[in-house]
């Protein structure tokens, strides 16, 4: 993908251009506008720029909103996570046009390695539709010029909130994750600059007696999404608020995974096939959520992560507002678009696209498998409870 | 998908916005003008520019607009802005001597050389509404004045220098020196730390404090201020000086070399001493330094205090604590992080229930909801090999634990439940 970004390069001459009604009226101040007394080719060659990127893109910033440098920094710390898996890399996170804390480390990372020729899918918490899932798609899709998609398996790249799609990622696929609290640790201390040292020394006793504590307190771990993981047996990384369900596909994966925070400045990376191992005791293994032999009431699955809801029992008639409604919780397949999928077709397996089948990622299909639903979660912790 | 409660696209989101754009412009008749609020709104404008580390008025007073009065929505739009920016140069490092202040106040010392100005202050004033600025009509109190020259400070032949009151004590030897940064052990010139250009590390150089003190928020540069006052660390200064004037921005001329001032900005500035003495053979009064764009004495105070409790090096205390202070006191990332609560968390909180459900049937608390009744039923089947660990041990396990406590056990006192629920994020 790097090949590409260079592609679209404007001039070093075009200045950002503000967009706003008042652009008029404040461009004398903030010296924004494209200077009109620059020799003519100059301006006639910087006009023709502007025009080439008033097309498709947000008129007058940089392809992929990003300067270049900064995003030849981005992918500096990319490469420098890949090559210390794990290891929370710091770098100088832009102020974005998003808040910071909605997915602005994600669309960092995104930008800075997202080429023309790219696909490119957002989902916030499993869902493509979801609103700020909807505005990261439509900034890149402003700046970069990128086809999107909402199908996980036709894209190249893919920008998510708290969810690794169900669909089997391939090699040429990179996800990026986004990234609220960067380090396991902060759960056990808030200091960074102690945790940094903990993880210099590979010191992670105090993780392991909060773990302890929680056993001897609860009867198992209490932690819940964010669970603290082993990356390559070298570094605790938080895999970011991914639910259980989705630790074991990070083990020995064929894409990469790209996690990038921007409020906390951090990227860390989970190259293919590495091994990523989530802490638990032998006597209290690492184990995924349970749906109490739920499916989804929309497609019928039984081996995708599901939510539930509440739902108006019966007919809901919105005129009647009647109050005393009934409620009743129903499950659905939390992935949108994988569910769509099986809509159509109920036995898709989650590796239906690639040409081997029973791949390892997270639960099982239930078709892939004898059948038998004891089988299939069995398998459920194989992946990722004891690496191997 | 009926079951996604925010679902949307890109037309909702626009409508949104049209409906908050509309919400500004609701029943007025006209417009507020960028130049009303630059001109009117001065402290607004001063904050956003302050906390979005971009001095441009007319820019802030735009931000300000859109953002409907919101400081930190408006530093927020200033900072996306400023960050697509190219940086040109890099200015001259000013004397704060330099300034031409409109308003200087020792409280250190009665006679100070330069005198004290009062300069437009409300301190003094007593707090009542004033009924008669409903119907405002823009008379200058000031007109009647009988003025001689030099009163504008644009104009002015020749300002006063006003000499800092810190000076006259550092001639004496009572005020320590700011440590050094390392780099100076090098014999090259030191680049200053741009934190919007490196990531902060600890522990931070002091550039880097100073910095990310002075884009700070607002509110929250006040409150830590005074947690120091309060008595949660040991800074209660006294200020040489406050100021609030205009410095000079100078640059280097590309092509002559010549320093030239190219516009002035306006800031506050603070300076204290602080008894606390700094070293014990050769006992020294710390000190702080507080600096922000605009007016805003209070933030340029207690930037004061924070710089001053962070070089003690004391980690006990939240104010003395450079990793604690900077971490919370920037105003992008607290409002970011806390309004993103309000993003969908599914995902989340499915797997935080599936927690305390577990561990509540653990308990033998699982309530007879419907849910719970149907994972006891499907459970053992679902989750055999969770299940094999967790039926082998959960009796021993109950009856390790008082039985008392099983009743409320779910809201213990101490944190673990609480904890994991709220930081899963």
């Amino acid at each position: 993908m790097t090949d590409q970004i260079m592609t679209d390069e404007p001039p070093e001459t075009v200045e950002y251009q503000l967009r706003t009604a008042d652009e008029s009226s404040v461009a004398t101040d903030g010296g924004t506008t494209v200077s009109s007394d620059t020799v003519d080719g100059e301006t006639d060659a910087v006009d023709a720029t502007l025009d080439a990127l008033e097309s498709d893109g947000l008129s007058g910033y940089n392809y992929a909103y990003l300067d270049e440098h900064t995003k030849r920094e981005v992918r500096r710390s990319m490469l420098k996570a890949v090559a210390i898996p794990g290891h929370q890399v710091p770098y100088a996170s832009r102020p974005m046009p998003l808040a910071r804390g909605w997915g602005t480390g994600g669309i960092q990372a995104s930008l800075s390695i997202l080429g023309p020729d790219d696909r490119f899918k957002v989902i916030d918490q499993g869902a493509d539709e979801s609103v700020n899932a909807a505005n990261i798609r439509r900034l890149a899709e402003n700046t970069a010029e990128i086809e999107t998609t909402t199908d996980t398996t036709d894209a190249d790249l893919i920008q998510t909130r708290h969810r690794i799609p169900e669909e089997v990622l391939t090699d040429d696929q990179i996800l990026v994750l986004q990234v609220p609290i960067t380090d396991a640790l902060r759960k056990v201390d808030p200091s960074d600059a102690a945790n940094r040292r903990r993880h210099a020394h590979k010191n992670y006793g105090k993780m392991w007696v909060h773990l302890y504590e929680n056993v001897v307190e609860w009867g198992e771990i209490n932690i819940s999404s964010r669970y603290p993981t082993m990356v390559g047996g070298r570094y605790l990384m938080d895999p970011s608020p991914i639910p259980r369900w989705d630790v074991p596909k990070l083990d020995d994966a064929d894409n990469l995974f790209v996690f990038a925070a921007g409020r906390e400045a951090r990227i860390y990376a989970v190259p293919p096939h590495t091994d990523v191992e989530p802490l638990a005791f032998s006597d209290r293994e690492f184990t995924v959520e349970r749906f109490g032999g739920q499916s989804c009431h929309a497609c019928g699955s039984t081996d995708t992560y599901l939510v539930e809801v509440s739902e108006e029992a019966g007919d809901t008639d919105r005129e009647t507002n009647n109050t005393d409604r009934e409620f009743e919780t129903r499950y659905a397949c939390n992935d949108s678009s994988f569910c769509a999928k099986r809509r159509e077709n109920p036995e898709l397996p989650k590796d239906h696209h690639l040409d081997r089948g029973g791949v390892d990622w997270g639960p099982k299909t239930a078709s892939e498998t004898t059948g038998s639903r004891k089988t299939a979660a069995g398998k459920t912790k194989s992946p990722g409870g004891e690496a191997e | 998908m009926g079951y996604v409660a925010v679902t949307a696209g890109e037309e909702i989101i626009e409508r949104a916005e049209q409906l908050f754009e509309k919400q500004r412009i609701d029943g007025q008749e006209t417009d507020i003008s960028v130049d009303q609020l630059d001109g009117q709104l001065g402290r607004l404008t001063a904050q956003a520019m302050s906390e979005g580390g971009l001095y441009a008025p007319r820019l802030a007073a735009l931000a300000v607009k859109q953002a409907q009065g919101d400081t930190v929505e408006a530093a927020f739009l200033l900072r996306a802005y400023r960050s697509t920016l190219e940086r040109f140069d890099e200015t001259v490092p000013v004397e704060p001597s330099e300034m031409l202040a409109s308003r200087r106040v020792s409280p250190a010392f009665k006679d100070v050389p330069g005198g004290q100005i009062l300069g437009p202050t409300k301190d003094y004033t007593q707090r009542l509404l004033d009924f008669d600025l409903i119907e405002g009509d823009s008379k200058d109190p000031t007109a009647d004045w009988e003025t001689t020259e030099g009163s504008d400070p644009d104009n002015a032949d020749d300002p006063e220098k006003l000499t800092n009151v810190m000076e006259l004590l550092r001639e004496e030897g009572l005020i320590d020196e700011p440590d050094e940064p390392d780099e100076l052990a090098v014999d090259e010139p030191i680049e200053p730390t741009d934190t919007t250009r490196e990531p902060v590390t600890h522990p931070p150089d002091r550039d880097a404090v100073l910095q990310e003190l002075a884009r700070g928020e607002t509110g929250a540069v006040t409150a830590l201020g005074y947690s120091a006052l309060r008595g949660y660390g040991q800074v209660h200064p006294t200020l040489a000086e406050v100021r609030v004037g205009r410095l000079p921005v100078t640059i280097e001329h590309p092509y002559t070399g010549d320093e030239v001032t190219v516009t002035h900005t306006e800031v506050s500035e603070s300076e204290a001493i602080v008894p606390v003495y700094a070293k014990r053979d050769d006992p020294q009064f710390a000190f702080g330094y507080g600096l922000t764009f605009g007016r805003n004495e209070r933030k340029a105070i207690g930037m004061t205090i924070l710089d001053a409790s962070i070089q003690l090096d004391g980690v006990t205390e939240p104010a003395e604590n450079p990793e604690f202070v900077l971490d919370v006191v920037d105003g992008m990332d607290s409002f970011g992080f806390i309004e993103h609560l309000k993003l969908p968390h599914y995902v989340t909180f499915q797997s935080t229930l599936d927690r305390i459900r577990s561990i509540r049937e653990r308990k033998g608390v699982g309530q007879t909801g419907q849910v719970d009744t149907e994972i006891r039923d499907d459970g053992s089947d679902d989750d055999s090999g969770n299940d094999g660990s967790a039926s082998g041990s959960s009796d021993p396990d109950c009856g390790h634990d008082d039985p008392d406590s099983a009743v409320d056990e779910p809201t213990p006192d101490e944190e673990p439940v609480v904890a994991e629920v709220s930081d899963d994020d």
